[in-house]
């Protein structure tokens, strides 16, 4: 059977009486101004009598200070009833009181409450009652704020520990995000489970609404960013900017109502992230569709219990998420990382090669043996030449950046021992050389190599190499231009050699993708240029 | 002898080119050089060759195609290359010679000897013979070719299908190539010895061979003893 408490404006001792005629009171007051006094009657049915020496207690959320009468007997105080306007505020918005075990007998009971509400005269009524084990009453919240507290707290150090991850990296703008989320969790979780450890007076109790709503608006906002992030859609920015149009009049519009707030931002969070979810697994990104999962999980917890606890099951699940899409992205990077390891090892030893790659070296070394048999003195100075390459490739090998001047050296030597194979007149030439600019190792040499490769001595048994540089604030520029007639067009550009794949990828190690390489025939030979973009 | 040397290094072809004419002295009728690919295709296309010494790596390019097209010819090839990992493939399509650089007039003279026939070369490598069909170059396995047969200045290769493909080459250059399995035992026949089923002597002591197919090759009067003793 259930019973509606009724109230009467006014203050009369005997209204807390046990028998007493109360029909004639209201089911409903919307509003006690001036912190006048007035009463509620309740009644309650005891179904059990209390064990012996294990009282009953009451536990009440009232937004009032109040006298608590049990069957006529004054139980309990909270504050100073219809004294609010003159005396500073006193109480507590939630409070537990022990019932007399002799007035707990099963049957009907009577709790009247002599109250004033000078803070938040509209909100007459109790909001929240319950009467079980004294002792239990006691410690039920203290056990769930316990857990409650070690919940959060895994959040707080995972948000302290990606904070300092990103502090280390500052590029890693999903971490911060994920780190922040944590955060804002911690202290909603913090925010909400407070009441039990810090005593509230009713009129502050605002204040922490205010609290856990502006929480929620910084989460509902940061979740579908950070999946923004992670799985990009086209204008991104625009939606997102959208949503935080919506997520703000939602928040500011309503903004007294706070759980209806709270749980429209929820909603506003939960479509969003869907349709970032939708996207991701349509563009078949790793990891979205745990995170579609995990919403569409959210939807039965939510309603299978409680909106609180939905809301902190729901959250946590969903953090999770945002936990493992970083572990991805941490994995990624490893792996880009290693592989960037191997990529220069072995653009180091391709380096190496060079010059111990059979074609380059029986071919050498054919020439040498014909020029000391047949003009040993020439054969003496392309031995000298052949040494000098070797000293200056072994003294960058293991460089990604050398002085432009040390490049030029190697390509210098070069065309010397090519001078003695080919028995063409190379010659060579430079404009605008900066001797302060560094430039990856081989990169002009496999020009080089491939110019000498790729071309025909003009009439006068002469090809001539180019190298100019130019730079403004915006870019640097190495133009190399080869003079030479070409011996045939087409088989170049059918496939990209391992030489120009060896450039780009020394580029790529120094420069990441702020360079721009071009090779193309033109009329007086071929021309190659390499721009890096400061 | 008529040789061309293909080879872009201006040096080694000197190199070469010297140590060709001290070799063969007199016997050289004509020597040609040509350092680019398309030089040296125009050159072959328009002149009869006996042999050509080819490097494999010409500015740069993979040398494949061009030992393909020069294979299918008429002439020998000998490469002369850096690359000695390639000296597989070079014989599986049917050189005469790989000589690796770098080299010297002793090898080269080696490799010459070759092509007089002076060595018996036992290349078991050949797997394929080029042929030119339809102006493209198909490669014939050796496994398919059950005998050979002489037609003036080319040949006529009999395969396992029954087809018949045309060869460039002489009866007496693909003997060069494929000694170590095929038997010359007419004039103008050339013959896979493990495709010969039996030996008989048909009327006007006419010898002939019966291959496993039913074909019947006939035997020359010179060569059946010699013949008869390995086929035993």
């Amino acid at each position: 059977m259930e019973y509606e408490t009724v109230f009467q404006i006014g203050d009369r001792p005997e209204w807390a009486a046990k028998d007493l005629d109360d029909r004639a009171w209201e089911r409903r007051i919307a509003l006690v101004p001036d912190g006048q006094v007035f009463w509620s009657r309740t009644k309650i049915d005891i179904l059990k009598a209390p064990e012996a020496l294990k009282p009953y207690g009451l536990r009440l959320e009232v937004y009032a200070e109040y006298e608590v009468f049990w069957d006529g007997v004054l139980i309990g105080k909270n504050g100073n009833p219809g004294k609010e306007a003159d005396l500073p505020p006193e109480g507590e918005l939630w409070t537990t009181f022990s019932i007399p075990t002799h007035l707990t007998d099963e049957g009907e009971h009577i709790m009247a409450m002599r109250l004033s509400n000078y803070y938040f005269p509209d909100h007459i009524g109790i909001y929240d009652l319950k009467i079980a084990n004294y002792k239990a009453l006691l410690t039920d919240r203290l056990i769930q704020n316990a857990y409650m507290h070690v919940f959060g707290g895994a959040f707080l150090i995972a948000s302290i520990y990606f904070l300092f991850l990103f502090l280390g990296n500052k590029k890693e703008y999903p971490m911060l995000i994920f780190s922040i989320s944590c955060f804002l969790f911690f202290s909603l979780t913090m925010t909400h489970f407070v009441r039990t450890t810090v005593p509230i007076h009713y009129s502050l109790h605002v204040i922490r609404l205010e609290v856990i709503t502006g929480l929620m608006f910084g989460i509902s906002f940061l979740i579908p960013l950070y999946f923004s992030m992670q799985f990009p859609y086209p204008k991104w920015k625009l939606f997102l900017g959208i949503y935080a149009g919506v997520l703000l009049y939602v928040f500011i519009s309503k903004h007294h109502y706070f759980d209806f707030t709270v749980l429209k931002m929820v909603i506003g969070l939960w479509v969003f992230s869907f349709g970032i979810a939708v996207y991701g697994i349509f563009k078949k990104a790793k990891g979205a569709l745990l995170v579609l999962l995990t919403l569409l999980l959210c939807i039965p917890i939510r309603y299978s219990v409680s909106f609180n606890v939905s809301l902190f099951t729901g959250f946590s699940l969903i953090l999770l998420n945002m936990l493992y899409l970083l572990s991805l992205r941490i994995k990624e990077q490893r792996l880009a990382y290693e592989n960037s390891l191997v990529q220069s090892t072995r653009l180091r030893l391709e380096l190496l090669k060079k010059n111990i790659q059979p074609h380059f070296l029986m071919n050498t070394l054919t020439s040498l043996i014909d020029w000391i048999e047949e003009t040993p003195k020439k054969g003496v100075m392309f031995i000298e030449a052949l040494a000098k390459e070797f000293d200056l490739l072994n003294q960058i090998e293991d460089q990604t950046l050398i002085p432009i001047t040390q490049e030029i050296e190697l390509c210098r030597t070069h065309l010397e021992i090519m001078a003695y194979r080919k028995e063409v007149n190379y010659s060579w030439e430079e404009e605008g050389i900066d001797p302060g600019q560094k430039i990856p190792p081989g990169i002009l040499h496999t020009l080089l190599e491939n110019g000498i490769t790729h071309s025909l001595p003009l009439e006068d048994n002469r090809i001539t190499f180019k190298l100019i540089f130019e730079s403004n604030t915006s870019y640097k520029c190495y133009t190399f231009l080869t003079f030479a007639a070409a011996v045939r067009q087409k088989a170049i550009t059918k496939k990209e050699g391992t030489g120009l794949k060896y450039i780009k990828a020394r580029l790529t190690e120094s420069y990441h993708s702020k360079w721009d390489f071009t090779s193309e025939p033109v009329d007086h030979g071929w021309k190659n240029t390499i721009t890096l973009y400061s | 002898m008529r040789i061309l040397i293909v080879e872009d290094e201006l040096r080694i072809a000197k190199r070469i080119e010297r140590m060709t004419r001290a070799i063969f002295g007199n016997g050289l009728q004509s020597l040609k050089h040509s350092n680019t690919l398309d030089e040296a295709l125009r050159f072959i296309e328009n002149n009869a060759l006996d042999l050509v010494l080819l490097d494999l790596n010409l500015n740069g390019d993979n040398g494949f195609d061009l030992l393909t097209t020069a294979v299918s010819e008429s002439f020998h090839t000998i490469v002369i290359s850096a690359y000695k990992d390639q000296a597989i493939t070079a014989f599986e399509h049917g050189v005469l010679d790989f000589v690796p650089k770098p080299f010297n007039q002793d090898r080269l003279a080696q490799a010459f000897d070759r092509v007089n026939a002076k060595e018996k070369m036992e290349n078991d490598a050949i797997k394929f013979l080029a042929i030119k069909k339809r102006g493209r170059i198909q490669l014939v396995p050796v496994e398919d070719v059950i005998y050979i047969k002489g037609a003036g200045a080319y040949t006529e290769l009999f395969l396992a299908d029954g087809n018949k493909e045309l060869h460039d080459k002489s009866l007496e250059k693909l003997e060069q190539l494929l000694s170590y399995a095929f038997e010359r035992i007419h004039k103008s026949f050339l013959v896979k010895m493990s495709e010969i089923k039996d030996i008989s002597i048909a009327s006007g002591s006419k010898y002939m061979a019966e291959l496993k197919n039913g074909a019947l090759i006939p035997i020359g009067r010179t060569k059946y003893k010699d013949l008869k003793a390995k086929w035993i």
